[in-house]
């Protein structure tokens, strides 16, 4: 099978070659998946080489763990339950995110944090990073699950059925721990919305 | 600025969580058309779903990265992938050619080995060298007692074997 054949395949066919021997195929998932993989650790991390760190190793522990996926959740599913996991690890060992301007990198690689717009006036940059301070330090004070979901739904975009699978719970509770992230966001964004 | 803020802080309650559902799309049908109905009456909760549209998308505007970045972090994970299948392929090589019977006969030695360690490794089990009661020992007087209840158990022991030598000597006369 070529590689552009290969590419149309679904995750599940993939992992499938995995498990019975083709490793190489993994690095398609890779392509597919890095970018998710990386703006979820970076949303934990607020730095960019740590969340490169954290999302291949995730990546490695996946293929590693490639023989345990038993398909019964869509192998992204599981996945990002990889990257979450690694991500709570990460903030239970660091305890506190020290932020990172992520302007600053050295080789310019990164655009400035989305809240930032650089094209605006003086008055608006500081009123956005005021703003961009005020969600770091909610996001921060924020506890672990319903920072996962808020982070899970309003950044990656993952349905409430996915990320109750990700964090193995129910519906039910995800729902609780978004509107209770939310609220506390715009209760701590009031005066700038 | 206050006008604002007591919209916010007023929003109905009962429809809070189905707001934010509502804002994602993730409510039912039933709810949303809920949702619609109420915040056509409720200028509050109208308010503050325009303030949900305003604040969520913002907090995740995402970076852009160019795409040396992506490239570099490609390459870098494929390298990382490589090495990982090298070892794990170094690792079933050195075990494939004896995978099969490798586990059995290795438990096999140990349980072997184990057994043989007990029996005669720790085999040899000094006697334990019959102790002299202390108090007989502090008095010489009770030791010698001691002695020649020895010797006298001896001699009728020499008298028993005596005496029932010249019986059979006595029945072979008769």
């Amino acid at each position: 099978m070529n590689q552009t054949s290969l590419q149309d395949l679904r995750d599940e066919e993939l992992v499938a070659l995995c498990q019975s021997g083709q490793g190489e195929v993994f690095e398609i998932l890779v392509r597919r998946y890095m970018e998710k993989a990386f703006r979820i650790a970076l949303d934990f991390t607020h730095n960019t080489e740590e969340a490169k760190d954290l999302s291949q190793d995730a990546f490695l522990r996946a293929f590693s763990r490639i023989k345990q996926f038993d398909g019964r959740s869509s192998f992204y599913t599981w996945f990002y339950r990889l990257v979450v996991n690694l991500c709570l690890d990460y903030t239970r060992r660091r305890g506190r995110v020290v932020w990172e301007r992520l302007e600053n990198e050295a080789d310019g690689a990164v655009a400035p944090a989305g809240l930032t717009d650089v094209s605006s006036g003086p008055d608006q940059e500081a009123m956005a990073g005021e703003t961009k301070r005020r969600v770091d330090l909610t996001l921060e004070a924020m506890p672990k699950k319903q920072k996962t979901a808020f982070l899970l739904r309003n950044h990656q975009g993952l349905s409430i059925s996915d990320i109750a699978k990700v964090m193995k719970t129910t519906e039910g509770t995800v729902r609780v721990y978004l509107h209770r992230a939310v609220a506390a966001l715009r209760q701590s964004l009031v005066e700038f919305v | 600025m206050n006008e604002r803020t007591c919209t916010l802080e007023n929003a109905c309650k009962e429809f809070e969580a189905d707001l934010v559902l509502y804002y994602y799309g993730d409510d039912s049908e039933a709810d949303h058309l809920r949702v619609e109905r109420h915040c056509r009456e409720c200028s509050r909760c109208r308010g503050f779903l325009e303030d949900l549209r305003k604040l969520l998308p913002q907090i995740a505007t995402p970076q852009e990265l160019p795409a040396t970045f992506w490239d570099r972090y490609y390459s870098e994970m494929i390298e990382k992938l490589a090495l990982q299948r090298e070892q794990g392929s170094w690792w079933r090589n050195f075990f494939s050619p004896v995978r099969a019977w490798a586990l059995p006969a290795f438990g096999t030695a140990v349980v072997a080995a184990l057994a043989l360690f007990l029996v005669f490794g720790r085999g040899e089990h000094k006697p334990v060298p019959s102790q002299i009661p202390q108090e007989v020992l502090t008095d010489a007087n009770s030791l010698e007692f001691f002695n020649s209840m020895d010797l006298l158990e001896s001699l009728g022991t020499l008298e028993k074997t005596e005496g029932s030598r010249s019986g059979l000597k006595g029945l072979t006369h008769t």
